[in-house]
């Protein structure tokens, strides 16, 4: 089992504002998002001598950690920016500094991404019009598949005809997320949705409608890391990373495994066997939603429900804030923000230090967090739990 | 009716795929056999995904197949100009030797659409270049 060392933890969390923030760039998102995870924990930049970093996706860059370290002041010994996928991305940063950490590379890394996603995009832009590619474009482009809301719509078919789902399971997920983004200050939206509004929001891709979809965000999110000696001498809470597995089984939706062969549940696996836990020890869940559709597939992969079950199981209320297991307390990707799932991560760590105000989740005492990038293409699930 | 004028966002071609897209000029669906562990897979490539050979050769597919899953597009993401194609149904097809493609759906009854429902292939020229697309079998 892949183990993650235990003497390298989280101590500071932040975030940006979210959703429209003219005239500020990644750099200066990026910069924010550490300055807020910083004061968060008390430290200063000029603590920091590890970053670790995503580039933008609708303007790519490179050498990013080098051009947010510059606009920092950082001095570091160990930078890197890594793409993944989805908020494996964020979890692999994670996963690198506990490693830089622990092998004496740095002592103290900042771990951040963010992007101008929705004021940065150009203006005549349809959809997330990304100027980066994504691989396999000679063999959906001449075919009519752009983007990702498609191959997820296949998915999403595939699902409802292997378990006779009805798109209303769908509908659960959103109408639940938008329920807890109005406990969130910091969440794009703010007005409360119905099954009805779902039901009725413009078919975008079938069955996928509007509010199936995550959102298009500016914003960023950072964690501070470092030993657990320093945090202890220091005074600071801090959060464990118990476990984090992954799985890599294919890039484009042509070439997705089955629905219950997808690796999430590999993920799940090892995670949880390397933490010795399960999904019902779990008091929160944060997962990866950058469409409905995911969470039905990842809350089955996980083990909290039976396959095709998630539907059922979210009408049970275990999902809610009272219920056994709440689901993405702060909104999510679909009703807070996409900063990439790096807000599930900074999520977890208010959860479980017990400061996520209004939305607390009573007596949260262990997280899991899964992320999928592509279509399910990297899988990676974490457990984290409080000191 | 008269086949509508369909858009395709052709990419440049590689070594690895100039075969495919000649034999479709020829309406002709091709795609890789592996001499070692006999998979057949389709996106082309330089060694067999299965087993990393690089005996390869070429093998014209039936042009029959299954829908494993599909979708009706409503939002024109390539651009202004796909306005005119709305909506229109992509499909996951599950090729009779094995490989699953992506592709488009052309025909009157792509409304009827169901999972498992067989699909056959019919080359639609784009700009020079004849595409594979699908459509229902009749009767089905």
């Amino acid at each position: 089992m892949p183990r993650v060392s235990a003497d390298v933890v989280i101590v500071g969390a932040g975030e940006t504002k979210v959703g429209k923030l003219p005239g500020l760039e990644s750099v200066q998102l990026q910069a924010w998002a550490v300055e807020r995870a910083l004061a968060d924990c008390g430290l200063k930049t000029t603590d920091v001598d590890g970053l670790i970093n995503l580039d933008p996706y609708s303007i790519p860059n490179s050498m990013f950690a080098s051009t947010v370290a510059e606009y920092l002041g950082l001095k570091t010994r160990f930078q890197s920016t890594v793409d993944v996928g989805g908020t494996v991305t964020g979890m692999t940063m994670l996963q690198q500094a506990v490693w830089a950490i622990e092998s004496g590379y740095c002592e103290i890394a900042a771990c951040v991404y963010g992007e101008n996603s929705l004021t940065g995009r150009p203006a005549d832009a349809t959809g997330l019009q990304m100027r980066n590619l994504l691989g396999g474009e000679e063999w959906e482009e001449p075919f009519g598949v752009h983007g990702m809301v498609t191959p997820y719509a296949l998915l999403a078919q595939r699902y409802l005809h292997l378990y006779d789902a009805s798109t209303a399971d769908l509908g659960e997920v959103a109408v639940l997320t938008r329920q807890h983004a109005l406990n969130n200050d910091n969440a794009q939206m703010k007005k409360p949705m119905t099954l009805a509004d779902h039901q009725a929001s413009r078919m975008i891709s079938s069955p996928l409608r509007l509010f199936d979809c995550s959102l298009i965000s500016d914003g960023g999110g950072a964690m501070i890391l470092m030993s657990r000696d320093r945090a202890r001498h220091l005074g600071l809470p801090y959060v464990h990373i118990r476990s984090m597995a992954m799985r890599g089984t294919h890039n484009t939706v042509a070439q997705n495994p089955d629905i219950e062969a997808l690796g999430m549940a590999d993920a799940g696996r090892d995670a949880f066997e390397a933490a010795g836990l399960g999904a019902a020890d779990m008091q929160v869940a944060l997962l990866h939603d950058a469409f409905t559709i995911s969470v039905l597939i990842t809350l089955e992969a996980l083990g909290f429900c039976a396959p095709g079950g998630a539907g059922a199981y979210l009408r049970t209320g275990a999902a809610g804030m009272d219920g056994a297991c709440p689901l993405n307390p702060h909104g999510g990707l679909l009703s807070q923000a996409h900063i990439g799932g790096m807000l599930h991560l900074t999520e977890a760590v208010h959860q479980l230090r017990g400061t996520a105000g209004r939305r607390q989740v009573p007596n949260a005492r262990r997280a899991v967090v899964s992320g999928n990038g592509g279509v399910f293409s990297v899988c990676g699930v974490m457990v984290m739990e409080a000191a | 009716m008269n086949e509508p004028a369909y858009l395709a966002h052709l990419m440049p071609q590689t070594e690895d795929s100039e075969p495919f897209w000649r034999a479709c000029n020829e309406s002709r669906l091709v795609l890789r056999h592996c001499g070692q562990c006999h998979t057949v897979f389709y996106y082309p490539r330089r060694l067999c995904p299965a087993c990393g050979s690089q005996r390869l050769g070429w093998h014209t597919a039936s042009g029959r197949g299954t829908v494993f899953s599909f979708s009706e597009i409503h939002v024109p993401f390539a651009g202004p100009d796909w306005s005119s194609q709305l909506p229109y149904t992509v499909v996951l097809v599950d090729l009779e030797e094995g490989p699953r493609m992506l592709t488009r759906l052309i025909g009157d009854t792509r409304a009827e659409l169901r999972i498992g429902d067989a699909l056959e292939v019919c080359f639609i020229e784009v700009d020079q270049q004849k595409l594979p697309f699908f459509r229902r079998v009749a009767g089905h």
